[in-house]
This record gives C-alpha cells, sequence and structure tokens, in this order.
C-alpha cells in the first residue's frame, strides 16, 4: 500500500491528540500528587549519599527524635542535624572505642567531615507549594512525631507515609479543632 | 514520507509546548536536595535568621548597621535603630554592602605576581608564603624607605597601624582622593581650637545656610545629617525651617533648599564675610562677638567686602546678600554650614573660617539648633591618632618614589585619585616591591607585586569613633556576621601577623594574638568607665555580649562644654586662584563626588552604579553637566561628546545639558573611569581626576580639586547616555501663579 497524504495525514494528527492526551494525563496526575512523580515505584523512599539507619538509632539506640532534628519545637523546620552531630558519638573513629569501625558509611560521614563538604540528601517529605507548615506549632501542641511520619523506629530507609496533602491536612485539623482558615496555611 | 513545511511548524510547536508544559510541572531536582552542615555553631538554626549588630566602613561615616544572615549567608543589610548617628536608617551605599561581599571579581586569597607589572597574571600562594614573603622584603629594606599607604584610620585599627609604622620606623600616608576633611579640620582648629568636627543640630534650628556642603548626598555624616534635615523640614512639634543653600554647582542639596544661590566658585567666603559685614553693621548678631571679631573697629573693619563692593566678584547681588545676613540674624536659631566646593579652593581654609565665623557672629555655637562640638576620643587608642595626610604630602611621596623600597597599600587607590601630573603612577612602576591588601582589583593593585586580601567589614572585627560623631562620646563596634567568604585575613589581623614574623620590637609592640584582642581590650576601657548605654556590674563577658548585641557603646551625659573666643576675621579679600586652560580663559571645572559611588570607591558595586543620580538620572557612565548657555554657544545637544582639556590632559565624556548648571561652568563626577576595579567598573566612563591641576591651598596642602581651568571642544562624536529621564512621558506640570507674601517686616525684598 503506498504512503498517501491519506494515510499519513491521519496518522499524524492521530499521533499528536495521543501525545497531547498522554501529557494532559501526566499534567492532572502531577497536580494532584505533586510530589516527586515517580512513574516505577511510586512513594518509594528515596536513595541516600550516606545508608543512614534510622531503625537502629531510634530503635536499637533509643535516640529521641529531638536530639537529632532539634529545632522541632523552636523552628518552622525540624532541622537536618550537621556532621559535626553525627561525631558528637562517632567521633573516636580510628581509635578502639570507636562505633562500627569496619562501618564504609561512617567512612563517608569522615570524609564529609575532613574535607568541610556538607552532606547533599534527598528530601523525603515535601508538601505542595505555597503552604507554610511550622514544626514547632504541631509538637508544641502535642502532635508526636510519628503522627505524620509514622513509625520511623521500623524503617530503615525512611520514606513518606501520609498523604501530607491539603484533604489530609484539613481533615487532622478538622478533628483537632485547630484553625481551618486559609490563612493559617497560605500566607 | 514527505513532511510539509506546515505539518512540520506544527508537530515542532506542540511538541515544544508539551515539553515546556510537562517541564513546568516539575522542579529541579536541586530543589529536593536538603544539606546537613558540617558545624553546627549554636546561632545557625536553618530557616531562622538571625540579625548582628555592627558597624559599617564602607563609606567612612561609621554609620551603625545590622546583618540579616541566613543560614551562614548576609542577605540584608539595615540601619541599627540603637545608633546615635543613623537610628535605624542607612544609605543606599551601605545598602549594597552585601554586593561588596559577594561580589564575583573578589580576591580569593594571596596573591604572587607572576607576569610582567601590570599584566594581571598572578599566582596563586599560601598566606603563610605570602607573609614570609613580605618580612622578607621588609627586613631587607632600609626602613625610612619603606611606605605604608592607607584611608584615614581610626578606632582601634588607628592603634595598631601606628604601633606596627613606629615599631618599624616606616613612613605612613592617609589617602583620600577628594579631600573631605583637610580644610574643614583647619579651620575648626583655627577658629574653635578643636580637633574633631562639630555636630550640628539641624533637627532644631530655623535657618540653614549650607555653603557646598552637600550634606544630603556624601558630604560627612549624610544618614545623620538627612534625619535632621527630615526633622528640620517636617518634625512633629516645630514650624518647617527654611533652607538657603550657597553652590556654584546645583547639587541635590541645592535642589532640596528653598533658594540656590548660585554663587561664583570659591567665593563662598567672600560671600559669607560680605553677610558679617551687613550683620555687624546693622547690630544684628551678638554685639561682644562683633566687637572682638573686629577688634573694636566694628563694620568698618570689612569694608572690604561690603555686598556692593564684591556682588560682582560673587556674583550675588547686594540685595540677595543683606537679604541672606538678615534672615540669617533674624531667624534665630541659624545654622551655617560649609565643605565641599568651599574648601576645594586654593582660599579652602580662609571660606571655611569665614562660613563658621558667621555661627559665632549670631551666637549660635553650643546652643540649641546651633554648632555642637565633639569631645576628643575617649582614649588615643580609642580615637585616630595617625596623622592625617594632604594631597601636599602626596606630591612630596610622589617626588620622592625613586627612594621608596616597598609600598604598601591598604583600602587607597592613588594610582585611580591622584592627578596624572604628578607622576604618581610613572613613579609607582619603578618601586621595586609594591604590595596591596585590597580585596578587589582596582587601578593600584593592578600594579602590586604582592596581594595580602582583607576581609570585608562584614567578615572582621573592628571599632570606630565616627567622625564627626553626635556630640558626645561614642564607640561603635563591628562583629564578623558571617564567616570570610574567600581566603582573606583582616588587615589587623596581617600586621600582627607580620610584626609577630618581624621579632623584636614589632612583636612587643603588637602583642595582641589577634585583631579581635585589641577590639576587645578597647571594649575593657568602656567596661572600667561603668557609664553610658551600657553598664554591667562584674564580669566583662556580659559587658561585652550586651556591647555585641548593641553594636555601640555611648554616653549622653558626656557633652563637652567648650566656650568661644571670637577669632577676628580676615580684613582683606582672599581670592581663589585658578589654574587657566591652554591658551585661553576656560570654563571652571567643578569635580564633586556621586551619591552612590562618591569618587569611586563604590564603582565596583553593580548596585550603585544603576542607582540613578538623583538630577540628571545618569546612571552606569561618566556625563558633563553644561549649562544651556554654554551649550548653545558650543553648539552642543545632550549626548555629544566633548573633550575637556587642562593644562594637564583631557578626558572625554557625552553632555547634559542642565538647566541648573550656571554658565561658565562644567561639573563631572569623580566616580568612574577604572581600567581595573572588576567587571562592573573596569573601562567604564572616565577618570575627571587624572587631568585636575595640583593646586593646593599654601595654609594646609589641600587639593583644590576645583580651581582647574578646562577647555570644552565638540567632537564629532555622540553616545547616549542611559538615563531614566525621558523613559517615560513627564505628567505636565499644573501652571502655578507665584505670589509673595510679605512678612510683615518689610525687609523682605
Amino acid at each position: 500500500m503506498p504512503i498517501t497524504p491519506k494515510i499519513v495525514i491521519p496518522a499524524v494528527l492521530g499521533l499528536v491528540i495521543g501525545v497531547i492526551l498522554v501529557m494532559t494525563a501526566v499534567f492532572l496526575t502531577k497536580a494532584v500528587f505533586s510530589e516527586p512523580f515517580q512513574v516505577f515505584g511510586m512513594g518509594a523512599a528515596p536513595d541516600q549519599p550516606i545508608d543512614f539507619p534510622h531503625d537502629v538509632h531510634v530503635e536499637k539506640v533509643g535516640i529521641e527524635c529531638m536530639f537529632c532534628h532539634r529545632t522541632v519545637d523552636t523552628g518552622a523546620s525540624a532541622g537536618i542535624p550537621a556532621v559535626e552531630q553525627c561525631l558528637f558519638c562517632h567521633k573516636d573513629l580510628g581509635r578502639e572505642q570507636y562505633i562500627l569501625p569496619e562501618s564504609e558509611e561512617l567512612e563517608k560521614l569522615r570524609e564529609h567531615f575532613e574535607s568541610e563538604e556538607p552532606i547533599q540528601w534527598n528530601r523525603v517529605h515535601r508538601l505542595p507549594d505555597h503552604v507554610q507548615f511550622l514544626h514547632e506549632a504541631h509538637i508544641n501542641k502535642g502532635i508526636n512525631c510519628s503522627e505524620c511520619h509514622g513509625d520511623v523506629g521500623s524503617m530503615e530507609v525512611v520514606g513518606q507515609v501520609r498523604d501530607l496533602k491539603m484533604g489530609d491536612c484539613v481533615d487532622c485539623h478538622r478533628e483537632n479543632n485547630a484553625p481551618t482558615d486559609c490563612l493559617t496555611c497560605h500566607y | 514520507m514527505p513532511v510539509s513545511r506546515r505539518q512540520f511548524l506544527k508537530i515542532a510547536g506542540i511538541s515544544s509546548l508539551g515539553a515546556v508544559i510537562f517541564k513546568a510541572c516539575g522542579f529541579d531536582a536541586e530543589e529536593n536536595l536538603v544539606e546537613s552542615p558540617v558545624n553546627l555553631p549554636e546561632d545557625l538554626v536553618l530557616g531562622t535568621d538571625n540579625w548582628y549588630a555592627s558597624s559599617s566602613s564602607l563609606c567612612g561615616n561609621g554609620c551603625g548597621i545590622i546583618v540579616r544572615v541566613f543560614e551562614g549567608r548576609a542577605k540584608k543589610i539595615e540601619g541599627n535603630p540603637n545608633h546615635p548617628l543613623n537610628r535605624g536608617k542607612l544609605c543606599v551605599r551601605c545598602q549594597a554592602g552585601v554586593q561588596h561581599l559577594y561580589h564575583p571579581d573578589r580576591i580569593a586569597g594571596p596573591l604572587r605576581r607572576s607576569g610582567p607589572r601590570g599584566s594581571g597574571q598572578y599566582q596563586s600562594v599560601t598566606w603563610e608564603t605570602a607573609e614570609a614573603d613580605l618580612v622578607q622584603r621588609l627586613q631587607g629594606a632600609q626602613a625610612s624607605r619603606v611606605v605604608l599607604a592607607t584611608d584615614p584610620l581610626r578606632g582601634r585599627l588607628a592603634m595598631v597601624t601606628k604601633q606596627f609604622v613606629e615599631a618599624l620606623g616606616i613612613r605612613h600616608a592617609s589617602f583620600e582622593s577628594m579631600e573631605r576633611s583637610t580644610n574643614l579640620r583647619a579651620a575648626m582648629r583655627q577658629l574653635f581650637g578643636q580637633e574633631q568636627l562639630p555636630e550640628f543640630d539641624l533637627e532644631n534650628t530655623n535657618f540653614l545656610l549650607g555653603f557646598g556642603a552637600d550634606m544630603l548626598e556624601t558630604w560627612l555624616s549624610t544618614v545623620r545629617y538627612s534625619r535632621g534635615y527630615g526633622e528640620f523640614r517636617q518634625g512633629d512639634h516645630r514650624d518647617r525651617g527654611t533652607f538657603v543653600h550657597v553652590d556654584s554647582r546645583f547639587s541635590m542639596t541645592a535642589a532640596n533648599a528653598d533658594k540656590w544661590v548660585p554663587v561664583k566658585p570659591g567665593m563662598e567666603g567672600i560671600l559669607a564675610l560680605s553677610m558679617a559685614y551687613v550683620i555687624i553693621r546693622e547690630e544684628l548678631g551678638d554685639k561682644d562677638a562683633a566687637n572682638a571679631m573686629t577688634e573694636g573697629r566694628g563694620f568698618e573693619a570689612l569694608a572690604a567686602f561690603a555686598p556692593n563692593v564684591v556682588e560682582d566678584m560673587t556674583g550675588v547681588s547686594e540685595n540677595d546678600t543683606i537679604y541672606l545676613a538678615r534672615r540669617f540674624a533674624h531667624e534665630q536659631p541659624s545654622l551655617a554650614v560649609g565643605g565641599s566646593s568651599a574648601g576645594a579652593h586654593t582660599n579652602g581654609l580662609f571660606n571655611l573660617a569665614a562660613i563658621y565665623s558667621l555661627n559665632v557672629l549670631v551666637g549660635n555655637v553650643g546652643k540649641e539648633g546651633g554648632l555642637h562640638f565633639n569631645p576628643a576620643p575617649l582614649s588615643p587608642g580609642a580615637g585616630g591618632s595617625l596623622p592625617q595626610s594632604s594631597f601636599r604630602d602626596w606630591q612630596n611621596i610622589a617626588g620622592d618614589m625613586g627612594n621608596v623600597e616597598v609600598l604598601m597599600v591598604r583600602n587607597a587607590d592613588p594610582v585611580h585619585g591622584l592627578p596624572e601630573d604628578l607622576g604618581f603612577q610613572e613613579a609607582l612602576t619603578n618601586v621595586p616591591y609594591v604590595v596591596s591588601f585590597s580585596s578587589f582589583m582596582d587601578d593600584t593593585t593592578a600594579q602590586a607585586d604582592l596581594i595580602l586580601p582583607e576581609s570585608t567589614y562584614l567578615e572582621t572585627w573592628g571599632d570606630d569613633v565616627p567622625d564627626p560623631g553626635p556630640g558626645y562620646e561614642m564607640v561603635t563596634f563591628q562583629q564578623p556576621a558571617v564567616a570570610p567568604f574567600q581566603d582573606t585575613r583582616s588587615f589587623g589581623d596581617t600586621l600582627i601577623a607580620i610584626a609577630g614574623r618581624m621579632g623584636g620590637t614589632a612583636a612587643t609592640a603588637l602583642p595582641w594574638a589577634s585583631f579581635k584582642e585589641a577590639v576587645q581590650e578597647g571594649a575593657r576601657e568602656l567596661f572600667a568607665l561603668g557609664r553610658g548605654n551600657l553598664t554591667v556590674e562584674g564580669s566583662f563577658e556580659a559587658f561585652w555580649s550586651g556591647l555585641l548585641q548593641r553594636g555601640v557603646w555611648y554616653d549622653q551625659g558626656s557633652r563637652p562644654n567648650i566656650s568661644v573666643e571670637p577669632h577676628p576675621l580676615p580684613t582683606e579679600i582672599n581670592s581663589p586662584v585658578f589654574q587657566n586652560a591652554p591658551h585661553e580663559e576656560g570654563m571652571n571645572l567643578i569635580v564633586y563626588q556621586t551619591n552612590s559611588m562618591l569618587d569611586g570607591r563604590l564603582a565596583h558595586l553593580p548596585w550603585l552604579q544603576a542607582t540613578p543620580d538623583p538630577l540628571t538620572t545618569v546612571v552606569w557612565d561618566t556625563w558633563v553637566d553644561i549649562s544651556r548657555q554654554d551649550a548653545e554657544r558650543l553648539e552642543l545637544k545632550s549626548n555629544d561628546i566633548v573633550e575637556i582639556r587642562s593644562q594637564y590632559g583631557a578626558i572625554e565624556a557625552p553632555v547634559y545639558v542642565n538647566r541648573g548648571t550656571p554658565p561658565g561652568i562644567v561639573s563631572v563626577p569623580a566616580s568612574q573611569g577604572y581600567s581595573a576595579y572588576g567587571r562592573y567598573a573596569e573601562n567604564r566612563g572616565t577618570n575627571v581626576m587624572s587631568i585636575l591641576a595640583p593646586l593646593t591651598d599654601p595654609n594646609t596642602g589641600a587639593l583644590a580639586y576645583n580651581a582647574t581651568r578646562v577647555k570644552v571642544t565638540k567632537t564629532d562624536r555622540r553616545r547616549t547616555l542611559p538615563k531614566f529621564e525621558g523613559v517615560v512621558e513627564a505628567l505636565p506640570a499644573p501652571t502655578v501663579e507665584l505670589i509673595q507674601i510679605a512678612n510683615g517686616k518689610g525687609d523682605a525684598h
């Protein structure tokens, strides 16, 4: 069959319309989820530059969340601990009483400290645009970290467990008689 | 398969639109990163800003600042509300301080020259090596053949520098390209026996008479004056004051005045004495003072200055002079201030002394709304005790450059700021070793063999006793708001380190481990005084932390009580001397500092380059103000490039035909024309300082930078000046009928 404009034009048009439809679908999906959109393994915990096991630190060693996330009750952000803070405990690297001498991951940590190079973690929890969230207000109200972040003590790699979308926020605010005025979060 | 042009465009268009939409819905991978800082300072909280109280040394006024620091980066500079001089206000120059800190062309670390001098070829070295190099040179040179040139220093830095200079036995010279204070200081010494510059009570004055002093733009403590001026005009509990400004250039300060009196250049003092003649003749002022100032001879002593005699000389009519004198004497308290162009002539000291004598004549020295004195700095260490050099000293240095083995330059750019006639630029090429402490490759640093870059004021410790101060004792403190952004050190620390390496007397003269210790030593003296805005019982640590929170120490109870003996007025006319243009009576060249970049020392900051001149709205360029009459005579239109030629050289710049410029005058800002100084300043505009005649006031040695006459010639080229004026059509001004309101006394004309 010869390739004539009669065939080509509908084919091209179909292709274009198809592409537009796919894009619209992607656009809408992203708008709904408005978070890192991973086609494969959506919602999976992101890889991190250092394999930091939350479960060991929380469950086995029994460190309080606030020991590392030190501004959670005073600031908007919970705070990512400084490299120096890791070394509060791991500082004796290279001596006899250090913790886990053979760990390659701790070797990476020491390299960061010695080269004065900050660690760039991948963000796990990302709120939609145009919304403000204060950790301080929630913690001081008595909301547990695990309400939103799940049982971190059981996670080797932390992933997101709750939706953390507007519907989710508003539901929780209603249950707890917290303000649901627009300007509570959108300011 | 053939695809038609139309189909191809459709497909391409749709797919790129799709790509844009698709991309816009996502975000950068970088945005998804969250950082663990390496160190954990107490005051670093992610997402929370800190404000640090400090002091600005960008333009030398010593205003107090507070710096907003967010995660270790300085974001914004505001005025310190606690600071007696600026009380929370700040000028455009200080606001640009963050660009000084994060400038892309800052010198990143010590450099040693590797190519021919001036080629810009440098290799980076460690501080260790650089300091060892300098120490070796200093030890190898005869001390009297070593020169350290700095900006005028104050506070503990002046003390450390002084001890360094004295211990090594080397020479020191301070450099200011357009000397603001030499003649003014001499006038204060002559009239009042004061070493400190005075404070003006603008808030409470009724009649303000300015002579040349562009106090709302660049003259001395501009933020303090602007704040006072606001009160003077619109204060809550007072009537609006009257402001008359006498100047040969229509400056922004002149534009703010109720009346601008265009005086002929250099005749300000003669006009002031002419006013004094009227005040004494009509017995308007303090009669005892008038008697003392004329040594009992009365107004006859000033006969040479009678308004009708000097009106042709000053360009101010007899009636205007009498009117001004009467208002100045009647509307008490009144205040006369003079500076800038009034002092920039060969009779600069005569002019300023005459102007400030008017204050004595009407008895407003030390009175509310008048002129007040500043106390001496608390201790020799806290105040600047290094002698200030004049232009004449620099003439001597330039003439003696053949005998200089090592020249060290800190925060000064004599290659840009000295007239070319001095030959400093050529002489510099023969100096065996030139060291610069500058953080920027300015015109002098570009000639350096060794660069030991200095940290900016936002990264270092320091203190300052501003001059002029607020009328009472005050010390401001400077603390590092951020860690050094580059591999730089503070000048004080470098001096201490070099002295330590030199050993012997130098090491004992500078015993501190760091410059911070020297600053703390000054703070301990204040702590021991136990008075002022901050008193702490017991520990110095508590006092120190309170001091850093406030950024300033002052004691309002320490106003000096000084009585003034009236000083006799001159009886003979002292006319300014001008250097004529080649072969003709030229036009008067008036050089001035711009509101944003001053004499050019801030030309490296793009925000300031882009700040429009308040009157012409020109940005990013040098322009020549010329009157309409002269433009007509020379057939010039705005944007025509002219050549301005003095006996010492020529520059070229586009013309701005300015309705405010008096005939016979061309004025050119001295803020551009660098051949280096970073990407925003280099090869931009022209440097008017280079063609100035090396004339000085013979009494003080200060450069008479407005004493050059030039020939203006049209070239056949044009360059459109970048400016805001004319970009948007101006609203038509309403026609208002002017009516004269009689003041009831019948003495107004």
